[in-house]
């Protein structure tokens, strides 16, 4: 294999600096919240947590967490290998399908299940919602896994005489374990954070009540407590994925092993298959799709008017969403250039400690941004700058996540030829890293993005005067009116808002496996 | 490492088309930042106060925007003053203005009960109004400082589904609802604004052990939800029996779903029992508001005639607190409902009640 | 066409060194091979030429202009010097024509240089098609006609065959080899098969240690290795015990001259280096008292074979032509001819 001469250097200084800047202001929420619930002292501090009512918020989280993620692990590995592995007939319609509940945003969801089915609610309503909603982030690397993964190793197993499934699961699954692992801590932290979905479902989590806190207590010392134990939560499910995993990469042997494989045929198992494909399309995709559109023409006008009118309301969603977009797509390029072309333990330890951002629910650091702007910066609070800031914070990861593939993929190799071919170094950077990198760059636009436009919870708290993106304005109708038809429109517009770049997103995973198909042994472990 | 370590001597780029391309990257990005920065800043909502401008004032809003829209629309085409509205909980915004202090970007406050406007008042939060803005209300409905002005009335009360509990078996005292009949056929909205109030009205009734029981009593019993337009959407729907609420919610389920929807009916507490709480709804102006004046124009309009009148006729169904103007035609006359007058110093604070509402776990 | 000096290059990586006071000198036009094994440095001695990296301490020389040294740096993009890496690292967002014409300015462009040497390559008809579309040879290929299409001065490749299978490996080379002489290109290219070094170049380097051992044609390299770890890279090598007096070396194989001008005034013990064609088998014929062994193994390779013999306390490898004369066990008689190298042996 290609020695690394060129991870042994030291890197540049700037870059190495501004790596380490960026990631000392993503952890900083952080530490404003310790300092914000240590306000009254440790002893009311621990006061505050040894209650009963935080062990039953805690169990409520832990026995849901578990059940969600045991699930959408489940139902997106199946769905994976239905569409990847088998002759599913219409594999491709399905697996777009599959991929759409992420357009959808957690609370809508829930308000289209429980507008119809006020049955839906607590335990039993949140796992079916949380499943649905959740299962994409587990899907999408498995089936990313399924279609990379080299036939010649299942071929060589069923050779030693295991059977075909056998084979598939031992050799594949196994190899995709840290895939898996991965993914299903992304639905983990992402189920810490939601606080929309919990608070039409009626059930109590501790964003739940950390906004309960808020709204009763004349102090933000308890809401805070709260949160570092959230906190705590959310680095400990960190924690045990770093533990359990291998820190996969799935390769493929060989520099050119183009050989596709064959799906495995399924005979009289096709119609029970399709059905159980439909099955899952029909709720997560199909019921909150026609609900809306039910509601948009069955309900009609509100008491309750508009802050801001729809236009105006999309208008900021957009801006607000875009620019926090461009922010953690500049700001995620240094780290992500650092941890690929000069890889040692302390740039990958930086790497992973932004990964503890997402450990942090979006109500955290929203509360953090605002006492760090009542407090320190006083001209930023209840400006569109810290709402921008916020949606930076929370959504880096997933910026650092979607750009890795390309930026490893630019090899400062490339870079060195272009200049041995007379280009000087703006132009090599300008000709040959940039087009590289570009596809990473606009994956991670559009998947911050995509989560910015649908956030609720930090917008809520942190949205400037005057101001409604289209989230708050429908948790206004939805919840503190009760008015569904008026609250239609904005869901509506938020789903349609999330398409393209959901579409681009998707294309730019199929797109970037194709050519490491084609290229050789490339880095996979972009989703895990 | 070694001896005689080399020094990186300055080198100049290769080509003049090197030399132009990092000039046009710096320009580009620098127009990308400049312009970043301007959209930011640029949308209708500027950062923190209102700007030096006199015609502008910040009203912090912890009213149902139904009844605040219609107010500051008749207000901006009276007066010619904009009002830029943050609309929130009542108590969190009363959380912000501590917190924020003499910085506080707000001017008016307005919120759905007194409890709010007292704490901020013995912070010394709020500025005195003018004598002739306190004698248009009812001296019970305004502070006793001086400092804030009753706007709106709400009674506490029940709703309940006839077809799941008779009118005769509901209970005299609201006390009872923590009773072990009750289980599971009682919706409450403990985090709602609304509820702290009368929290403090069973405390102010009852005293402290009385009240701790009764909300433990309720944790057995009660169906939590978040706020009290879904306690009487839950109650109309038929899914629990009975809800505690303001009236108001009330009737504005019904003006959205219109009354052959409404199979819940309202109870109102009788004999002056605690349950039937009067909530006063009020507004101040903020010691460290820069435009006083505006933002007391803009407290005389809510208690003055023209504004009392909007309240009626919108469709948020409280009561005027301003003498001699009707209420909304749907509601039963004040009167008739027999409210618990509890004087907002008795009533004082929320500070105990939501100590007690953490103490029984329900927050 | 120029000429390359290193002088006295040191390189370490943190503290680890890689390059020890290394010198070297390549003529102009000329095909240099630097053998060495994985890890010996090569890489980093041909990024330091390109002008990827720099020395810690030395002076690189191209055509007697300093590129390198403690005061002045010339930056890649102005040495002219060609690169060709071990997995060709073509640009994957261009096609095989744009790859080519990467380095080349707009007129050269319109003059379709990109074309002839994608012609003197053999991918004529490939212009259009994306790197992932051409097989591996094909790739170098394209890499090679890339490196050569701005006219360097120097063709720099780093084991540029190793990633190819066996039989095109052979094929290509010789197909690139040929192309590089037709240019006069001076090239450096770095390898550890020493088959390739040796059957390539006009000159090998050795390196070892961090330095050049030997810097020699192949020819004198193979038949007059400077010391006992030289002769053992550049081939196979029977070291015996012997003693050498006035250009004669006395080994258990019988009496070797010595290769001319080593060891001219040498008297004493010495290591003898035999190479495996140097010795001759044939079934004994009754008892006699010449030099016999036994065949321990035997690798048959159709034009010639292998025989490794035990020889007293050691194994001699013996290459025979043909079919071997021998079977495994069977005794056989051994005989050496030749001029021999030797180095003189610890007392």
């Amino acid at each position: 294999m290609t020695k690394l001469l060129w991870g042994r250097r030291r890197p540049p200084l700037g870059l190495a600096a501004t790596s380490v800047l960026v990631v000392a202001l993503l952890v900083s929420p952080l530490a404003l919240i310790v300092a914000q619930a240590a306000q009254g002292g440790w002893a009311k501090l621990w006061a505050a947590l040894d209650r009963a009512f935080v062990a039953s918020l805690l169990w409520n989280t832990v026995r849901l967490a578990l059940a969600v993620t045991a699930l959408a692990a489940a139902l997106g590995t199946s769905m994976a290998w239905l569409t990847e592995r088998t002759a599913l007939p219409g594999r491709r319609a399905w697996a777009a399908l599959l991929v759409v509940p992420i357009v959808v945003p957690d609370f809508v969801l829930a308000w289209t299940w429980s507008s119809m089915f006020p049955s839906v609610h607590g335990y039993w309503g949140s796992v079916l919602v949380m499943t649905l909603h959740l299962y994409p982030l587990v899907y999408l690397p498995m089936a990313a896994a399924f279609r990379a993964s080299d036939p010649g190793q299942e071929e060589i197993a069923r050779a030693l005489g295991l059977t075909r499934w056998q084979a598939w699961l031992r050799v594949s699954v196994r190899q995709a374990r840290s895939t898996l692992l991965g993914g299903s801590l992304l639905v983990c932290l992402a189920l810490l954070g939601y606080y929309g979905a919990f608070e039409d479902l009626r059930y109590q989590t501790f964003t739940t009540a950390i906004f309960g806190e808020i709204q009763t207590q004349f102090s933000p010392q308890v809401a805070s407590s709260l949160s570092l134990v959230l906190v705590g939560l959310s680095v400990l499910v960190l924690a045990s994925e770093a533990a359990f995993s291998e820190r996969g990469v799935l390769r493929r042997s060989g520099p050119m092993a183009q050989r596709a494989q064959s799906p495995a045929a399924l005979g009289r198992a096709r119609l029970p298959a399709v059905c159980s494909v439909a099955a899952v399309v029909a709720p997560a995709v199909g019921f909150p799709v026609f609900v809306v559109v039910y509601w948009l023409f069955a309900g009609g006008s509100s008491a309750l008017p508009a802050a801001v009118s729809l236009g105006a309301a999309a208008g900021y969603t957009a801006l607000y969403s875009a620019l926090g977009a461009a922010v953690a797509t500049v700001l995620a390029l240094p780290v992500s250039l650092l941890a690929t072309r000069h890889p040692s333990r302390w740039s990958l330890t930086l790497q992973r400690s932004t990964f503890a951002v997402q450990a942090v629910p979006g109500i955290v650091i929203a509360l953090a941004l605002v006492y760090a702007a009542s407090h320190f910066i006083a001209f930023a609070y209840q400006s569109p700058e810290l709402l921008v800031a916020a949606y930076a914070v929370m959504f880096f990861p997933l910026g650092l996540v979607a750009m890795t593939a390309s930026v490893a993929r630019a090899s400062p190799r490339l870079e060195e030829v272009g200049r041995s071919l007379g280009k000087g170094p703006v132009t090599v950077r300008l000709q040959v890293t940039l087009p590289l990198v570009a596809p990473g760059l606009a994956a991670a636009f559009c998947f911050v993005f995509l989560s910015a436009a649908t956030e609720l919870t930090a917008t809520l708290l942190l949205v400037p005067t005057g101001v409604q993106t289209l989230a708050t304005q429908f948790w206004a109708y939805a919840e503190e009116g009760a008015s569904f038809g008026a609250a239609a429109p904005y869901a509506a517009t938020m789903m349609l808002m999330s398409v393209v770049p959901a579409y681009l997103l998707g294309r730019f995973f199929d797109r970037s496996l194709a050519a490491e198909k084609a290229g050789g042994a490339q880095v996979l472990g972009a989703l895990t | 490492m070694a001896k005689g370590k080399r020094t990186r001597p300055a080198q100049t780029p290769t080509r003049a088309r090197d030399y132009w391309y990092r000039r046009l990257l710096a320009t580009a990005l620098a127009g990308v930042l400049a312009t970043a920065l301007a959209a930011v800043g640029c949308p209708t909502a500027p950062a923190g106060a209102s700007g030096t401008r006199a015609d502008a004032i910040t009203l912090y809003n912890g009213q149902h925007p139904q009844l605040t829209q219609a107010e500051v629309t008749a207000f901006e085409k009276q007066t010619g003053i904009t009002v830029r509205v943050r609309t929130d909980d009542g108590v969190v915004l009363a959380e912000q203005i501590l917190e924020e202090g003499a910085r506080s970007p707000a001017d008016v406050y307005l919120t759905e009960n007194s409890p709010e406007l007292m704490l901020l008042s013995q912070h010394h939060m709020l500025a005195e109004l003018p004598k002739e803005l306190l004698e248009q209300v009812p001296a019970r409905y305004v502070s006793p400082t001086g400092n804030w002005a009753g706007v709106a009335l709400r009674v506490s009360c029940l709703v309940y589904d006839p077809e799941r509990v008779k009118a005769s078996q509901l209970p005299a005292h609201l006390i009872q609802l923590a009773e072990p009949r009750w289980k599971g056929k009682v919706a409450i909205a403990p985090t709602d604004s609304d509820f702290l109030p009368l929290v403090g009205g069973v405390v102010a009734t009852y005293g402290k052990q009385a009240a701790l029981r009764w909300l433990q009593g309720l944790k057995a019993n009660a169906v939590l939800y978040a706020d009290d337009e879904s306690v009487v959407a839950a109650v109309n729907r038929g899914q629990v029996a009975l809800g505690v609420i303001n009236q108001y919610y009330w009737y504005r389920l019904r003006a959205e779903v219109g009354p052959r929807n409404m199979r819940s009916k309202l109870y109102f507490f009788p004999r002056r029992d605690i349950g039937g709480l009067e909530n006063i709804s009020g507004a101040a102006v903020l010691a460290s508001s820069r435009h006083k004046q505006a933002a007391e124009r803009f407290v005389e309009f809510l208690v003055s005639s023209k504004g009392q009148r909007i309240l009626a006729a919108s469709d948020d169904y409280e009561y005027p607190v301003r003498p001699g103007v009707a209420p909304n035609p749907a509601l039963p006359p004040l009167r008739a409902v027999r409210p618990a007058v509890l004087s907002v110093v008795k009533l004082g604070d929320d500070l105990p009640a939501a100590a007690l509402l953490q103490q029984a776990g329900l927050t | 066409m120029s000429t390359v000096r290193l002088s006295g290059i040191s390189k370490s990586y943190g503290r680890l060194p890689v390059l020890a006071g290394l010198d070297c000198e390549v003529p102009e036009g000329a095909v240099v091979a630097v053998l060495g094994k994985s890890g010996s440095g090569k890489t980093t001695l041909l990024r330091l030429v390109a002008g990827f990296e720099r020395p810690d301490e030395g002076t690189i020389e191209i055509d007697e202009d300093v590129v390198d040294s403690a005061q002045r740096f010339v930056p890649p993009e102005r040495r002219r010097v060609g690169y060709v890496a071990q997995e060709g690292n073509l640009f994957p967002h261009l096609t095989v024509e744009k790859n080519v014409a990467f380095g080349l300015s707009r007129a050269e462009r319109a003059g379709g240089r990109a074309e002839e040497l994608l012609a003197l390559v053999g991918l004529a008809d490939m212009g259009r098609r994306y790197p992932h579309q051409l097989s591996g040879g094909q790739q170098q290929r394209v890499a090679l006609a890339r490196a050569l299409a701005p006219r360097p001065r120097v063709v720099l490749l780093d084991e540029p065959f190793s990633s190819l299978d066996a039989g095109l490996r052979a094929s290509l080379r010789s197909d690139v080899m040929q192309l590089l002489r037709e240019q006069h290109a001076t090239t450096v290219f770095v390898t550890h098969d020493q088959e390739e070094a040796l059957s390539v170049a006009d000159l090998v380097g050795v390196m070892e240690g961090g330095r050049i051992r030997q810097f020699a044609a192949p020819e004198d390299l193979y038949a007059r290795p400077l010391d006992r770890t030289v002769a053992e890279f550049v081939g196979e090598a029977n070291i015996l015990a012997g003693h050498v007096s006035s250009g004669w070396a006395d080994t258990a194989l019988g009496r070797l001259r010595v290769a001319d001008a080593l060891l001219p005034n040498y008297d004493g013990p010495a290591s003898v280096l035999v190479r495996p064609e140097q010795i001759t088998l044939r079934r004994p014929a009754g008892s006699s008292e010449e030099p016999a062994g036994t065949v321990l193994q035997r690798e048959f390779y159709g034009h010639d074979c292998l025989l490794v013999v035990g020889f007293g306390a050691t194994q001699l490898r013996v290459r025979c032509p043909g079919r071997p004369p021998a079977e495994v066990g069977e005794k056989v008689v051994l005989s050496a001819s030749g001029e021999v190298a030797c180095w003189p042996a610890p007392g």
